[in-house]
């Protein structure tokens, strides 16, 4: 359909628009129109990717600053989801005789659009990085260029698709159109360009580009595929709710003694290719010190498609400046960085918890080692350099010196925001040591800053954003749009209940305190037998952690309730291993098609929480067994939550619930995908009660929750989900469609009606106002 | 490592400190129970009548109930009319899941005795309505399938062995892919001009099977067999997927009174898809009957009988009809049965709605019978002028609906009479 949006002309690639896409779109322009970031929390399952392509392709395709659009998705089905979704939406503004010149297309890691014949075969993301980077490192090419015979023979051969890549003339470029990952690796393979670099290098002529955070928000790989973009991009983060986790964690690095032993080998083996090359060729080291002394910008721009070094900060003035005297010899950045090893090495012996700040551990450094902060800041830097001009082909084994070297960095870098922890041990409980140096990001906004700063608009979205004071706050922005739509329904078609305690009337609760009460135990399992008794197909519980989890599960098995639930179900367990999960899910899968029906129980902040979907028959219910708080024990969270206290005005409590309940509403926002989609949502603690906690939910899931079912007990509850199921078995009457979905006719009317309204009011809140006598046919 | 020990005394004490209580405020004020008027399940019957009846604007009921009966009306206008194919021989398998999740109790009394108490109705019905038809059957419990009539056409069978304390004792769990599959190859054998249906009243939310289901749907598919499904709890996928593949119908009942509507809803014959129709003649024999004094044995289950059929290929003697002679496999009918068929394949018309009001004396006008004024049928007189006023008594009372064919005007109940009982148009018979 189409149609005009104050003033915009919007193809809107489906016959009928949901009035909350409508609002979204709205809001989303105001925000475009004043060039100010934006916080907009969708329903899932409301066509959220769709709504925000259409407006933003309309707008840069109607004015003529042509904004380009930064799409940031988080893991690779979603980027391909919207990919196809940017396709279907371009073919049908071509469809309305919209001639355009159009680019889109997604960039992912080597390991998705690899399309050499040997790399691609390698397992592990990190192994295809490293032999393309074997392949592709400049001095490799150097050295079959120069053909000498000793040296080709030995260095790795050369990608084809990369050498024709480079051969070719910059504007070689692919027509227009839009591609998604397959559709650009199947078009690599023809012309033999190879999809990766080609994606990379065509960012800067393409009118939308859709890739992960990492590549805007990690600094070490921000700098390298996301610099050329200018001012007045359009950013977006979808599925936003953990934004600040990801900044934290791009910037946080652990060290262990493996790690350092490894680095302290291939120290070694610098050192003894310094000397190799000293003898053989002495004036490659002097010309690189020289280059040195120019400072790093020079060097810098001598590189062009370089990826062998991720540099995690660059900033300006460190561009400025020359490397500092006494790291600018290539034996003396050895000599160096051996000495820090053997310092993290001494550090790492210490048998208790350590933390401090990172100006106690420079301090310290300079007291022990006499290294200075400066030197420390280069670290990454020079090291990149070296390995250059060691022309050195296996990276691989240099990973962990490389992990070093970014902590060296990171650490002089930042005085503020972060936090180092020592601990000796993995658990507290352990006898065995296993000394791991965490080097803790505690400051959301040390990374995303660069982002707000350099890009007008940006856009933070995601289906469950409640509560959203708090992340302007933890992300440090001032948005000029904020607003959380409902969702439109013909029929509710979730019910969120929240059962406060068993049919004994004992409460129920993970509360630490209870969680191992044998009633609470018990009341949580006669809920589990319950819910797969009546249930159909699917049923997905989450728990607060893996260790309440399996003590959990242990206590049913002894009470041989879970013998009780296999009569109904199929029972299948999350565990952090990845390669187990997703077997437990292709099974649970089956066992939701093929009538035998399932349980799945995972964990709330686990794999499972986050990138599943459980639609239709592969989660009719869901069930939150406890409020799902994180381990505060961390020693990482609680540094985290006084960082915040002390920093933003942010109470811990008020921090935690927060986090809980986003996490809370993520796990049983996986039940419904879209509007024909129905679910149950139990919340099973009786803190779910309370308002504090009930208020962070997200708006359109409070919506659902009448004050009939906040505070139930399983039988009540157990009596509300029959019901539901029943009636959300019955055939849809499609007559009644034209309450959620708007024609082009309705949205004209509705428009016209607002106008005239005037512009008094300012915000008419569609997702509310009930409509009369429209009725969609079929 | 003297400075580093300093930083950790203060963590320990920090550690200390903080441990016992997690900065998490959730002590729960008091007076959980009873806060809300939320109900018991048994309270549940309750509430479901006011989840139907709303007063209206003038807190009337009559209204509600007037809209309850207006929407079944409109279920029933909506039904198809039109003059379709429909496979009048049918053999259809019920098959009865008898397993533990028969014995819940949210349909009174409870599911078992629901259910069997709908069957027996089902299979009088069935056979009243589709007298050239046959039907058996199974049951499903502790995994396995069971079956308890082969295909006949003899209502008092099957209703026998569904009233047999035995087979009405739920347990274990169900496994509809062996209930399909026997029901399956026991309509292997059916002739082609006849259809074949599986009609599953289910009450589990899970199957045992021993295979891969999906296969069984293809094998249905391949043997043209129409599944249909009556959820008793909610909505399971894979007996979507089997009705959607094989062309059937799947609902789930909201309750007892639902139940019977959906049920009933399999027993008109379902239209016949074109490629089916293949056989056009059918042979069939139109037995004697005869009296027997002394008492012979029928050829059929070895009873004695005094009154029976003599088969008229040869001669055996049969107890009952409509049935295929055990002998010579003659299908046997008698014409009162075919003609009883024969409603189905001919419907009567829909009536249409009279709107009341100005226009009604045209309307008058152009009938041509006397009693324009009254129901055709029952002679009742419509209500002289509809007033604005008391729309909902006439809405209830005196609708007129009219015979499209010849233009005779009746009441609401003759209308709903004439086309779920009668089948014929007394307006049109008497012309
Ligand atoms: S250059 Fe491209 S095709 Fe060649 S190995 Fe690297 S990623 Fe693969
Ligand atoms: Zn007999
Ligand atoms: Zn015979
Ligand atoms: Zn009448
Ligand atoms: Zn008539």
């Amino acid at each position: 359909m189409k149609f005009d949006l104050d003033g915009l002309p919007i193809l809107f690639p489906y016959d009928y628009i949901y009035p909350e896409q409508y609002a979204y779109m709205r809001d989303m322009k105001r925000a475009l129109d004043q060039q100010g970031h934006c916080l907009l929390e969708m329903p899932s399952g409301t066509g959220k990717t769709v709504s925000l392509l259409s407006l933003i392709v309309a707008y840069q395709q109607y004015y003529p600053e042509k904004r380009k659009l930064i799409y940031c998705s988080r893991t690779v089905p979603e980027i391909e989801k919207a990919l196809a979704e940017l396709q279907r939406l371009m073919e049908y503004r071509k469809s309305q005789g919209m001639k355009e010149k159009f680019l889109g297309l997604g960039l992912t890691s080597r390991r998705n659009l690899c399309v050499h014949p040997e790399v691609s075969k390698a397992k592990w993301g990190q192994e295809v990085d490293a032999q393309c980077r074997n392949k592709t490192a400049p001095w490799v090419r150097e050295m079959h260029k120069s053909d000498k015979e000793g040296e080709a023979a030995n260095a790795p051969a050369l990608c084809n698709f990369f050498e024709a890549l480079e051969n070719a003339e910059e504007e070689a470029s692919m027509p227009p159109g839009v591609y998604t990952l397959e559709d650009i690796k199947e078009w690599g393979r023809e012309n033999g360009y190879c999809p990766y670099f080609l994606s990379r290098r065509m960012i800067a002529f393409a009118n939308v580009v859709i890739y992960s955070y990492h590549y805007l928000l990690d600094p070490k790989v921000a700098e390298l595929v996301s610099k050329e973009l200018s001012k007045d991009c359009i950013v977006v983060f979808d599925e936003a709710h953990n934004i600040d986790n990801v900044c934290t964690e791009s910037l946080s690095i652990d060290i262990t003694r493996p790690m350092l032993d490894a680095s302290a080998r291939s120290v070694t083996a610098l050192s003894t290719r310094i000397d190799e090359l000293k003898a053989t060729n002495s004036e490659k080291l002097l010309s690189e010190y020289s280059r040195l002394v120019e400072g790093l910008r020079a060097t810098q721009e001598s590189r062009a498609n370089e990826e062998f070094m991720n540099n995690p900060i660059l900033s300006d003035d460190m561009l400025q400046e020359a490397v500092p005297g006494n790291i600018r010899r290539a034996e003396h950045f050895v000599a160096f960085l051996r000495r820090f090893i053997e310092y993290l090495k001494t550090r790492l012996r210490v048998m208790h918890v350590v933390a401090e700040s990172s100006t106690s551990f420079l301090q310290h450094v300079k007291e022990i080692t006499f290294i200075d902060k400066k030197p420390l800041r280069f670290c990454s830097e020079r090291l990149g350099s070296l390995i250059r001009t060691l022309e050195l082909t296996d990276l691989a084994e240099y990973r962990a010196l490389q992990t070093i070297a970014a902590f060296a960095t990171v650490v002089a870098t930042y005085q503020k925001g972060f936090i180092l922890i020592l601990e000796p041990y993995e658990n507290d409980m352990d006898t065995i040591p296993n000394p791991v140096l965490h080097l803790s990001c505690l400051d959301a906004t040390i990374a995303i800053k660069p982002v707000f700063d350099r890009f007008k608009t940006v856009i933070i979205t995601s289906g469950t954003l409640s509560p959203m004071e708090l992340y302007p706050t933890l992300l440090g922005f001032t948005p000029v749009v904020v607003q959380s739509y409902q969702m439109t329904l013909t029929r509710s078609c979730f019910l969120p209940l929240t059962i406060t305690r068993g049919s004994d009337q004992v409460a129920i609760s993970s509360k630490f305190e209870v969680r191992n009460d044998l009633a609470v135990v018990r009341n949580y399992g006669n809920i589990l037998i319950e819910y797969a008794k009546i249930v159909p197909d699917g049923l997905v519980c989450f728990f607060p952690s893996y260790l309440y989890m399996e003590s959990i599960v242990t206590a049913w098995n002894d009470l041989g309730m879970l013998q009780e639930v296999l009569k109904y179900k199929l029972i299948f367990i999350e565990t952090p291993d990845a390669a187990e999960t997703s077997m437990a899910l292709e099974n649970y899968r089956m066992a939701c098609d093929n009538g035998r029906g399932a349980v799945l129980l995972s964990v709330a902040r686990g794999k499972v929480s986050e990138g599943v979907d459980f639609d239709h028959n592969y989660g009719r219910a869901v069930i939150l067994f406890g409020i799902p708080y994180q381990y505060t024990e961390s020693r990482i969270l609680k540094a985290r939550l006084e960082y915040l206290r002390d920093n933003s005005k942010i109470r811990e409590n008020d921090f935690l619930t927060f986090d809980a309940m986003r996490h809370g509403a993520q796990c049983v926002g996986r039940v419904l995908r879209g509007k024909t989609d129905y679910g149950l949502m139990v919340f099973a603690d009786k803190r779910f009660a309370r308002a504090d906690k009930r208020s962070k939910l997200p708006k359109w899931i409070n919506a659902g929750m009448t004050e009939a079912c906040v505070n139930l007990s399983t039988d009540m509850a157990l009596a509300m989900s029959k019901k539901f199921l029943r009636s959300m078995a019955q055939p849809f009457e499609h007559n009644q469609l034209g309450v959620s979905l708007w024609d082009e006719e309705e949205l004209r009317r509705r428009q016209e009606k607002e106008a005239r309204k005037g512009e008094v009011s300012g915000h008419v809140d569609f997702g509310t106002t009930a409509m009369e006598g429209v009725e969609v046919a079929g | 490592m003297a400075t580093a020990s300093k930083p950790a005394a203060k963590v320990a004490t920090n550690g200390a400190t903080k441990k016992a209580a997690p900065p998490i405020d959730d002590e729960d004020s008091h007076g959980l129970m009873g806060a809300s008027g939320q109900g018991y399940s048994w309270e549940e019957e309750y509430k479901r009548s006011w989840d139907v009846l709303q007063e209206d604007e003038q807190g009337s009921l009559v209204g509600a109930v007037n809209s309850i009966q207006m929407q079944m009306k409109r279920r029933r206008l909506n039904k198809d009319t039109k003059v379709v194919q429909r496979g009048i021989i049918r053999h259809l398998y019920l098959v009865i899941d008898l397993s533990r999740a028969m014995a819940e109790l949210d349909l009174k009394p409870s599911r078992v005795e629901c259910t069997l108490a709908l069957a027996e109705q089902f299979v009088a019905e069935y056979f009243d309505q589709n007298p050239l038809s046959q039907l058996g059957v199974i049951i499903t419990r502790d995994a396995l399938a069971e079956k308890l009539t082969e295909l006949s056409g003899n209502p008092t069978d099957h209703v026998d062995v569904i009233r047999k304390k035995a087979n009405r004792e739920p347990r274990g769990e169900p496994s509809l892919q062996n209930a399909l599959d026997l029901a399956r190859t026991s309509l292997a054998h059916v002739p082609a001009h006849a259809s074949r249906e599986i009609l599953v009243l289910y009450a589990s939310l899970t199957t045992c099977d021993p295979d891969n289901i999906i296969d069984t749907i293809d094998a249905l598919r391949r043997n043209e067999i129409r599944v249909s499904v009556v959820g008793l709890s909610a909505e399971v996928q894979v007996c979507k997927t089997i009705c959607k593949e094989t062309k059937g119908t799947y609902r789930v009942v909201m309750n007892e009174g639902h139940f019977k509507e959906l049920l009933f809803e399999n027993i008109p014959p379902p239209p016949i898809a074109m490629a089916q129709n293949m056989s056009n003649l059918i042979k069939m024999g139109f037995p004697i009957t005869r009296n027997f004094d002394p008492p012979t044995l029928c050829a059929c289950h070895h009873k004695p009988i005094r009154k029976g059929y003599a088969c008229p290929g040869c001669s055996s003697t049969i107890c009952d009809i409509p049935t295929d002679c055990p002998v010579c496999a003659l299908t046997l009918v008698s014409s009162p049965l075919l003609a009883r068929s024969y409603h189905h394949l001919f419907p009567v018309d829909n009536y249409k709605e009279v709107i009341p009001g100005p226009p009604l004396p045209d309307v008058l006008a152009t009938t041509a019978t006397p009693l324009a004024g009254h129901c055709f049928a029952c002679l009742q007189a419509f209500a002289p002028k509809a007033g604005a006023s008391n729309a909902a008594l006439v809405g209830l009372r005196s609708a007129r609906y009219e015979c499209g064919r010849c233009m005779n005007s009746f009441c609401w109940d003759c209308d709903v009479y004439v086309h779920e009982v009668l089948h014929s148009c007394p307006g049109c018979v008497n012309r």
